[in-house]
């Protein structure tokens, strides 16, 4: 804050004291509201649900947070965890990036210090909002640093509502993402400043900001990539100085040590073929200052440029033979195929699916940049522009920034999260500028013809500005009226961001919204009601069994043992799972008792037409299960290539353990008006195996909803020997001739399978009937939403060979009624 | 006597009848392996007169197998059927084939049929869907219903699953597959050298400061083009290999360039936002950069109304635009009386 008045008055040298003054309090005041802005616009979540946890990963944030508030600082840093991934455990300490949970329990331990008598989850839910405040104040001083204090308040009133920001930061989001973008900014800001100033204690700073990021976030990868690359942009520029050649070393060295002490981390600085780029860089670094040592200590040309061709060459091939070493002997590794695929965006498609499969990870549209960025995607190429107008090492900065992390926005949905600060700093440049040069031309007293000041496009812009006042008379009116359309464009800005808060972010996914026939609000609150249920009414020790998805949340909120959970760091337990789920009964108990389960747990949206529930997971269960034991085979579960749980199912469908447990009493209740008892809603269809009897495992709870629905495994009987290998239905592996092969991919596309719904497709009319549809849903349930498309087309196109050769066929509308998002909207070709 | 005539005859006719039908066969074979040279890729070019002659025609067991590629010249557009890329690997596989064996095995012959000019093999077959590789083996009576058809699982890994179909199928080994390298050895050997030549002169231009990339308009457009690339989801149309435009399902003369739907885009759709997002920011950065340096007032006043008129209309598109497409009634939430 004591840089503020200074650079205050150098902007503001002619004007006297008192406005100064004036000034600083109008600016001090703005980055008030700002600052509260930032806070209540990601309240909406709040106002709308409660206070609470939202989602997944959060949850498991929340926990390890309050371990750490119960057990301290180094019981966590060793803690195993016992309860997740039994009987396996989990390496607690050693396995996360601890500066969010850190971050809380100090906020936490302030308030208790201050009297504040708070729960820590009311401080983990308001972290988020928290540091995106914070953010907005890092906003204003990087655009004050790259431009004026002018661009710097823009930046932070757009900054502070910008969609693409609040997505990861609405109050309850819990996660890494929330105090990671300030971590970002702020290391941005501080690097800039230190190669501005060249001064060791902003450089020291900065490194102390990349361990903040390092300790919060894996995307500290951008920012161990980004700088050296800026530094090589510089480099060969021609703008290499003392400035940068101090910042940067100081920034690499001591963050890399600080970044060590992160044992998530660990010794990945030196090892791994992401962090060599920066390392490249430090070493080109100290032969620029050498060559320029020994430029400075000779004096004949001729000599130093032979010298320069032969230290070059030198450095490039000994520093290209140590990384082929290094590369070779294994001592660093090569790049992971995260980071490979934002390099080569079509790389993850073709090589690991699983990254592919997510749907964070899709290609973004233009739509999304749309509904993110609104009137900022504008505004941005005006913003580049300024600042080319006006090189220096700062803008060279902010536009790469802009530019890399634009780039992989496109290649990634979640990432827009990254260019969100970089899209609001560049375009409040633009905005900032643009609306200073039009109110200095009202404010002008006309004819006077500024000698123009060459430094600086604001002032040759209001030199030239001026000159037009003089040639034109209603040079006044039109700066008025541009004015208005600018404001009127923010105002539009502002009400797109607030909308887009309130309606599409602020949903917490654990409690479940849907409107009534009335258009009443209809809440579904099942998943707390059972994992409370889980809490207090069964033993302390209770094993429960489920699927990955909802692993965290079990662990968090029904402080009971599970047995695989979000963090899939082993396939093969989490198949192990899998084949329990899609084995007969009599053999899944098998497995449940060796697992030790005591409870297992499914999520079944039959009677809601809540439509993301475990039958339509079912085939990732098979296929993840088939994946390790062959035993378990995909085909037997679909009939023709067809997955269905009506009358018409695969009898190892209708007989499998999650079959089973999903539809256990369900033949017997009447779910909706003018349909037969056991009407499936989620799924459309009247299901096939209304009898449904357990043996092994009885009913212990379902919600009020049946969207959770958890059994108890019976002991087993005493002295009675089982008979364990008697099937109940004979294997029909062979009869399916089209057998869908998927060599271990989860989710190939087989566009054989889809031959029924092709069947549909020609006879009915997809934009009439919904109905019919549905059973095609649960065949493209396994894909990612678009490949699900994309292979339906395959198989329309495939099929009408001969005979229909001109079909096109719009397939959204089948997307649609298969209750998947928008976003899973696509028309075949012909 | 007659009977002892009768026998031979009977024999020698036979032993004829055998001999020929050897003979027929080893003819057969000569012919695929002179029409295995002549194509280039070892892949036999079979239409309806050649499917009879070898397939339909000879004895059951024929002495080789067959492996069949379903062509269609005119699907060889259609990206997702992947047909140009699965009949290149099929290629790649039958030169392996033959070069492994020395061009000498006669039991494994590769063919490709087309559609357009062999639609009554396509039928002979069955054949209704693409892509679609068959194996014909020796003891196939039915074209149909005895041969093995590749699965969808098999084409996943190219030309490597292929081979593995037809080993497992055919017990012939098919050995290492050769790809033909990227780039020769000679070429790769020109580059490297190229470069290590140029690496001093390019550090001696960077060092006195000379080169294009010390020139901000390059790099400006540089950023411009990343800028159009990112927002114009010129990524998402190559990840995801959409194409420019659709024909309109009701009205096949009618094109479809803008898709309803967030989350999914045409080619032409991304690249018509992109430009108008681009445009209305350099006409901003233009106005206020270059436009005030122009003498002339008249034509100041109508680039600025210009520049006013097409920033309105390509802002008011693109949000119509993204309203219909994304089907988002955006408001405010201002007191109601004001509504």
């Amino acid at each position: 804050m004591a840089t503020m008045p200074a650079s205050a008055s150098d902007l503001l040298k002619s004007f006297k004291l008192k406005t100064k003054q004036q000034e600083l309090l109008i600016r001090v005041s703005i980055l008030c509201l700002v600052y509260i802005l930032a806070f209540i616009t990601r309240l909406f979540s709040v106002l709308r649900y409660e206070s609470m946890i939202h989602e997944f990963d959060p949850y498991f944030n929340y926990r390890t947070t309050l371990y750490l508030t119960e057990n301290g600082f180094y019981d966590f840093w060793n803690w195993f965890d016992y309860e997740s991934w039994y009987p396996l455990g989990r390496i607690v300490g050693g396995t996360l990036y601890p500066g969010l949970m850190v971050t809380a329990v100090l906020i936490y331990r302030i308030l208790r210090f201050l009297r504040f008598a708070v729960h820590i989850r009311e401080v983990c839910v308001l972290t988020a909002p928290f540091f995106a405040s914070n953010t907005t104040l890092v906003a204003y001083f990087f655009g004050k640093e790259i431009w004026d204090s002018g661009a710097g308040l823009v930046a932070a009133i757009l900054i502070a509502i910008c969609p693409g920001y609040i997505s990861r930061s609405v109050a309850g989001s819990y996660d890494n993402e929330g105090v990671a973008i300030f971590a970002l900014l702020f290391t941005f800001y501080v690097f800039v400043k230190a190669v501005n100033t060249g001064s060791l204690a902003w450089s020291l700073a900065s490194a102390f900001g990349y361990f903040y990021m390092v300790s919060a976030w894996g995307g500290y990868v951008f920012i161990i990539n980004l700088i050296p690359l800026y530094v090589l942009v510089l480099l060969i520029t021609g703008r290499y100085s003392m400035r940068l050649y101090v910042a940067y070393n100081c920034m690499y060295i001591l963050g890399m040590l600080l970044a060590m002490q992160i044992r998530f981390v660990g010794f990945q600085h030196v090892q791994s073929g992401e962090h060599m780029a920066v390392m490249g860089v430090f070493f080109l670094m100290q032969v620029f200052y050498f060559l320029d040592w020994v430029k400075h200590m000779l004096s004949d040309t001729k000599l130093f440029q032979a010298f320069l061709r032969i230290t070059v060459t030198c450095a490039v091939a000994v520093g290209g033979i140590a990384l082929g070493l290094g590369m070779v002997s294994g001592y660093i590794s090569p790049w992971t195929g995260r980071f490979y695929s934002l390099l080569d965006p079509t790389y993850a498609k073709d090589h690991i699916p699983i990254i592919a499969s997510v749907s964070e990870h899709q290609p973004t549209a233009w739509s999304s940049f749309m509904f993110d960025f609104h009137i900022l995607l504008f505004l941005f190429p005006a913003g580049l522009y300024f600042c080319f107008k006006r090189l220096s090492d700062a803008t060279i900065f902010i536009v790469m920034y802009g530019l890399t992390s634009m780039y992989f926005a496109g290649v990634m949905v979640r990432l827009i999260l990254v260019a969100t600060p970089a899209v609001c700093l560049i375009s409040a440049i633009a905005v900032s500028a643009t609306v200073k040069n039009l109110t200095v031309l009202l404010r002008s007293k006309n004819k006077v013809v500024q000698t123009g000041s060459t430094k600086g496009s604001g002032g040759s812009k209001s030199s030239s500005k001026a000159l037009l006042d003089q040639s034109q008379p209603f040079q006044k009116n039109g700066a008025i009226a541009l004015l208005f359309g600018a404001f009127y464009l923010l105002s539009r800005y502002a009400t797109h961001c607030t909308w887009v808060t309130s309606e599409a972010y602020s949903s917490p996914s654990i409690v479940l919204a849907a409107r009534g026939a009335h258009g009443n609000r209809v809440i579904f609150d099942d998943y707390r009601e059972a994992y409370f249920w889980l809490r207090q009414n069964t033993p302390q020790d209770a094993k429960v069994m489920s699927w990955w998805d909802y692993g965290y949340q079990i662990t968090a909120m029904g402080n009971r043992t599970v047995i695989v959970d979000n963090n899939t760091w082993n396939n093969t337990h989490i198949a192990t799972v899998g084949r329990a789920m899609s084995s007969y009964e009599d053999e899944a108990i098998e497995i449940i008792r060796s697992l030790d389960v005591d409870y297992v747990l499914v999520v079944f949206g039959g009677v809601t037409g809540y439509s993301s529930d475990d039958i339509n997971k079912f085939l990732w269960m098979v296929r993840i299960g088939g994946g390790v034991f062959p035993v378990i085979k995909e085909p037997d579960y679909l009939v023709n290539g067809e997955y269905r749980v009506d009358k018409g199912a695969a009898p190892k469908m209708l007989n499998c353990l999650m079959y089973k447990l999903c539809y256990y009493r369900f033949g017997e209740m009447l779910t909706e008006y003018g349909k037969p008892p056991g009407y499936d809603r989620a799924r459309g269809v009247e299901i096939g195996n209304k009898d449904v009897k357990l043996e092994h495992l009885e009913e212990a709870f379902t919600t009020s909803n049946w969207i959770v629905r958890i059994y108890r495994v019976k002991p087993p009987n005493n002295r009675c020997p089982h008979n364990v290998e008697t099937p109940v239905v004979t294997h029909l592996g062979d009869v399916f001739p089209n057998g869908s092969n998927i060599h271990g991919q989860s989710g190939t596309c087989n566009p054989q399978n889809l031959g029924v719904c092709l069947d549909l497709l020609g006879l009915v009319d997809v934009n009439l009937g919904n109905a019919p549809t549905k059973p095609c849903c649960s065949l493209i349930e396994g894909l990612v939403d678009l490949e699900g498309a994309v292979c339906l087309c395959t198989a329309v196109r495939a099929n009408v060979l001969g005979i229909h050769i001109n079909l096109s066929i719009s397939l959204s509308l089948l997307l649609r009624n298969c209750e998947r998002k928008v976003a899973t909207e696509y028309i075949c070709g012909p | 006597m007659a009977a002892h005539f009768f026998t031979l005859s009977i024999i020698t006719l036979s032993l004829f009848v055998v001999a020929s039908s050897g003979e027929l066969e080893s003819e057969l074979v000569a012919d695929l392996l002179t029409l295995q040279s002549e194509s280039k890729s070892g892949v036999i070019h079979l239409d309806d007169r050649t499917v009879s002659k070898f397939l339909t025609y000879p004895r059951i067991p024929r002495p080789y197998s067959f492996l069949i590629f379903f062509d269609a010249a005119n699907f060889h557009d259609k990206p997702e059927l992947r047909l140009r890329e699965l009949r290149r690997e099929f290629e790649i596989v039958a030169s392996s084939f033959i070069t492994n064996h020395n061009s000498s095995n006669t039991k494994l012959f590769f063919g490709d049929i087309e559609f357009r000019e062999s639609q009554s093999s396509f039928q002979l077959f069955g054949v209704n869907s693409l892509p679609h590789v068959r194996l014909v083996g020796p003891t196939a009576k039915s074209l149909k219903d005895d041969s093995d058809v590749m699965d969808q699982g098999d084409f996943s890994r190219l030309a490597e699953s292929m081979a593995e179909f037809v080993e497992s199928r055919t017990k012939l080994t098919v050995g290492p597959i050769h790809r033909p390298p990227v780039l020769s050895k000679m070429q790769l050997g020109l580059i490297t050298a190229l470069l290590l030549l140029c690496l001093p002169l390019v550090a001696k231009r960077i060092f006195a400061g000379e080169t294009l990339i010390h020139d901000p308009k390059i790099w400006l457009s540089g950023a411009v083009f990343v800028y159009f690339f990112s927002v114009s989801g010129a990524m998402h149309n190559i990840i995801r290999k959409m194409p420019m435009f659709l024909v309109d399902r009701n009205d096949p003369n009618k094109l479809v360039f803008f898709y309803q739907g967030s989350g999914m885009q045409l080619g032409a759709e991304g690249f018509a936002v992109g430009f108008l997002y681009t445009v209305v920011g350099l006409l901003l950065a233009v106005v206020t950069h270059v436009l005030v340096y122009v003498k002339d007032a008249t034509a100041k006043r109508l680039a600025m109304l210009f520049t006013l008129l097409v920033s309105f209309w390509a802002v008011k598109k693109v949000i119509l635009l993204d309203n219909w497409k994304t089907g988002y009634g955006i408001h405010g939430f201002w007191p109601s009386s004001w509504n």
